[in-house]
């Protein structure tokens, strides 16, 4: 195999070449995440000119260990679990569903295909007073339907388990178009071919999407399962636009925000401490990392044993 | 190979510790910088160059409407400074001060009088944010300064000093434990305004037999769902600093049978009082609904009067401490806190326009205005109560109090639930049984204690 740059110092230009996309990448992504690393053994607030005291692992211990409130802590890291078990499973088997049909060369598929995919490129803002207008639990158009039923519901502002339920659902909505996407990616790389061979073989379509699809489709379904896992762990902007710092609906991302940047109700004061969110965004980030590098690991063998 | 790692590795690690160090400087004393030098012998000029003052403000529609147009007559007045001015929602207001300050990227500041200071009994708290904000050297001192002549001294000190220094100068008290209600609603249905709590629950039984619902309040931003039935608590525990110096000492707690009878009200406060839907309107939808005449009364802050009037001016209303006591003798008394004020960045590059602003809002003439539109009990002691709002809290005025919400801070290790909040009961929370509310609120609070001790 030949070498582009040529012999002894062009050897370095690719590294040349790199070099700015590394050091951009090092100074807005890996110094900031390390710098964070060394902020949670810190009692850092975050304020400019303010003291920073070395306190070792007393964030940790106060977030995993101290009374109540590391159970409270507990429950939102189990929270964002389930946030993500949810997201993922939902938004990806909903997102390959969709991609199928709209794959189809039927009438009006790319009018669909852009519906499907507009939520995508709304912001987080915009998603969430959209939904609030919808569920506004007086008169509201969701108030209107259980009406007829004799039902009412508070929504967003009512039972934390059914707020949660509707920001998942929310989340799904907002991000299933670019799983679709991938998916109606992956799915266009499928040579006809391979399924007029089945049908002459006497596939049915579920035995063609079993045998044919499904195996091919294996590079699109790592990507969407990889991203859905990461994206939806790291998901908190939709709970503070839709229901707030709000007790049974925290996840750990919003709970980084909180603490880290003193967020309050009303006029109440509250405490800078930005060592002690540092603390709890590192947690969040072992908790990314072993799961992202898990799920990365169980497809990569799949991938392997399906495609050689 | 392992050697390039670990060179590799260590060329990270520095320049992370540079990138820390730079960001945010390590060990920096709380040495005042120069524009924290005490501002008295720095009298404020007339700049002589264009210049751009970034002013920050919470969002309060009567107080940003007043502030719109009193920079249109400050720029006019003063035509080389151009006012730029950010709102942000009440809740990211310490936020956005926060990093705004940090990024020396505002001038003047809307921050709310200082509370929440530590006191002698309790164990390993923070300091409150404006202390941090002090601390770090990001606040002006505006110890001498001509204008706070004109504010009364128990504000300046109770609301804006900090070690013997004045650092912000507070604009006005309110009261947030009261109700409002609406007259017409009342007559028509023979309604008398009530007194005691059995009175309030007759009067809510008689709006609903009515199809009318009896309360409302701005719930999707969380606190305004249990701001009123703070008035409950205060009808119970009337010395608030006392009742939290009782909580962190043991002397109280809410799982006792006084704080019971507290949550069993509060129970049916959300439960029965509270119009179903409340959760859903923002706060600034709710002096409109309430001025719409649809519901009979709004629990709220008296800085929601000016709303009120705004959105029905023809509407007539009036306003009543809550009355969560059944002796009427116990529901005199108003709670409330200090509300917006103003400071200057430490490090404003904009020092004469920003302290002639001050300067310019704290006239008689300019705050008389200010209050009349905000509708806060004055803290200039040559302002007058020329509001509505002003002439219903006057009788109660000799009866005010700060409220619990400003001496309170929760024990690191506390629980979600250590707050008397009555939006922990359904609809709006999870909880229907007020003894098991009780005991979880106090369990919560008491492993905070524990974990302190």
């Amino acid at each position: 195999m030949s070498y582009h740059f040529g012999r002894g110092w062009s050897k370095l230009v690719p590294y040349l070449l790199l070099l700015p996309g590394l050091l951009f990448y090092f100074l807005i992504s890996l110094g900031p995440s390390m710098a964070t690393a060394v902020y949670s053994f810190t009692d850092a607030s975050g304020l400019k000119g303010a003291p920073i005291h070395w306190v070792g692992f007393d964030n940790y211990r106060e977030f995993l260990f101290m009374g109540r409130a590391s159970l409270d802590n507990l429950a939102a890291l189990q929270r964002t679990l389930i946030f993500c078990a949810a997201v993922t499973l939902i938004q990806f088997a909903l997102g390959l569903f969709v991609a199928l049909i709209v794959n189809q060369r039927l009438k009006g598929s790319n009018i669909f295909r852009t519906i499907y995919f507009m939520p995508v490129i709304l912001g987080v803002v915009i998603q969430g007073l959209m939904w609030s207008l919808f569920l506004f639990p007086l008169g509201g158009p969701m108030a209107k339907v259980l009406s007829w039923f004799g039902l009412h519901s508070e929504f967003l502002g009512g039972q934390p388990t059914q707020a949660f339920m509707w920001v998942i659902a929310i989340q799904i909505w907002a991000n299933m178009g670019t799983t679709m996407m991938i998916f109606i990616a992956g799915l266009q790389t499928i040579p006809s071919e391979l399924y007029e061979a089945a049908r002459i073989d006497g596939a049915n379509a579920l035995q063609a999407f079993r045998n044919v699809t499904w195996p091919l489709l294996t590079p699109s379904v790592n990507t969407n399962l990889l991203l859905n896992v990461i994206g939806s762990l790291q998901a908190w902007q939709l709970f503070l636009v839709l229901v707030g710092y709000r007790n049974g609906t925290q996840v750990l991302g919003y709970l980084v925000y909180a603490t880290g940047f003193g967020q309050t109700s009303g006029s109440v004061t509250s405490s800078f401490r930005q060592g002690y969110a540092a603390a709890a965004s590192i947690i969040l980030f072992l908790l990314v990392l072993v799961l992202g590098m898990t799920v990365q690991y169980f497809l990569q063998r799949r991938e392997a044993r399906i495609l050689g | 190979m392992s050697k390039k790692l670990f060179a590799l590795l260590s060329l990270m690690v520095v320049f992370t510790m540079l990138l820390a160090s730079c960001s945010t400087p390590t060990a920096a004393p709380a040495v005042p910088a120069d524009g924290n030098q005490p501002a008295a012998t720095q009298s404020s000029q007339k700049p002589a160059e264009k210049v751009t003052l970034r002013v920050l403000v919470h969002q309060n529609p009567p107080m940003v409407a007043f502030m719109e147009s009193f920079n249109q007559k400050f720029e006019q007045k003063y035509p080389n400074i151009k006012v730029d001015m950010s709102i942000v929602n009440a809740n990211d207001l310490s936020t956005v001060s926060q990093t705004r300050l940090s990024a020396n990227d505002i001038d003047v500041l809307d921050i709310f009088g200082f509370a929440n200071a530590a006191q002698p009994y309790m164990k390993m708290v923070d300091a409150p944010n404006w202390q941090q904000l002090i601390d770090a050297g990001l606040l002006m001192d505006l110890t001498g300064q001509d204008f706070l002549k004109n504010y009364d001294e128990a504000a300046i000190k109770d609301a804006g000093s900090y070690n013997g220094k004045v650092y912000a100068v507070n604009l006005g008290r309110v009261s947030y434990s009261g109700i409002y209600y609406n007259k017409d609603l009342f007559a028509a249905n023979n309604v008398k305004v009530p007194t005691t709590w059995p009175e309030l629950v007759a009067a809510c039984e008689t709006f609903k037999a009515a199809n009318i619902p009896c309360m409302t309040a701005g719930g999707k931003d969380g606190w305004p769902i249990f701001v009123g039935a703070y008035g409950l608590l205060g009808s119970m525990y009337p010395d608030q600093a006392a009742l939290v110096e009782g909580l962190w000492t043991g002397k109280i707690k809410w799982n006792d049978e006084k704080s019971l009878e507290m949550w069993q009200k509060m129970q049916v406060y959300a439960r029965d009082m509270m119009e179903e839907g409340a959760s859903g309107i923002a706060g600034d939808a709710a002096p409109g609904r309430f001025a719409s005449g649809a519901v009979a009364m709004f629990p709220g802050g008296t800085w929601y009067a000016p709303a009120i009037e705004a959105a029905g001016p023809s509407f007539d209303w009036g306003y009543i401490p809550f009355p969560g006591s059944d002796k009427a003798e116990d529901n005199q008394y108003l709670f409330g806190k200090y509300d917006q004020g103003w400071a200057i960045a430490a490090n404003t590059p904009n020092r004469d326009a920003a302290l002639l602003y001050l300067t310019e809002f704290s006239t008689p003439e300019n705050y008389q205005q200010f209050v009349d539109a905000v509708g806060f009990i004055p803290t200039q002691p040559t302002a007058k109560l020329n509001t509505k709002i002003g002439t219903e809290v006057a009788p109660y005025l000799a009866n005010f109090r700060v409220g619990y919400e400003q001496y309170w801070i929760a024990p690191k290790g506390a629980g979600q639930f250590a707050n008397p909040w009555a939006s922990y009961f359904k609809p709006f929370g999870t909880d229907d049984d007020p003894k098991a509310l009780a005991d979880k609120v106090q369990a919560d609070l008491q492993a905070g204690l524990d974990a302190v001790k």
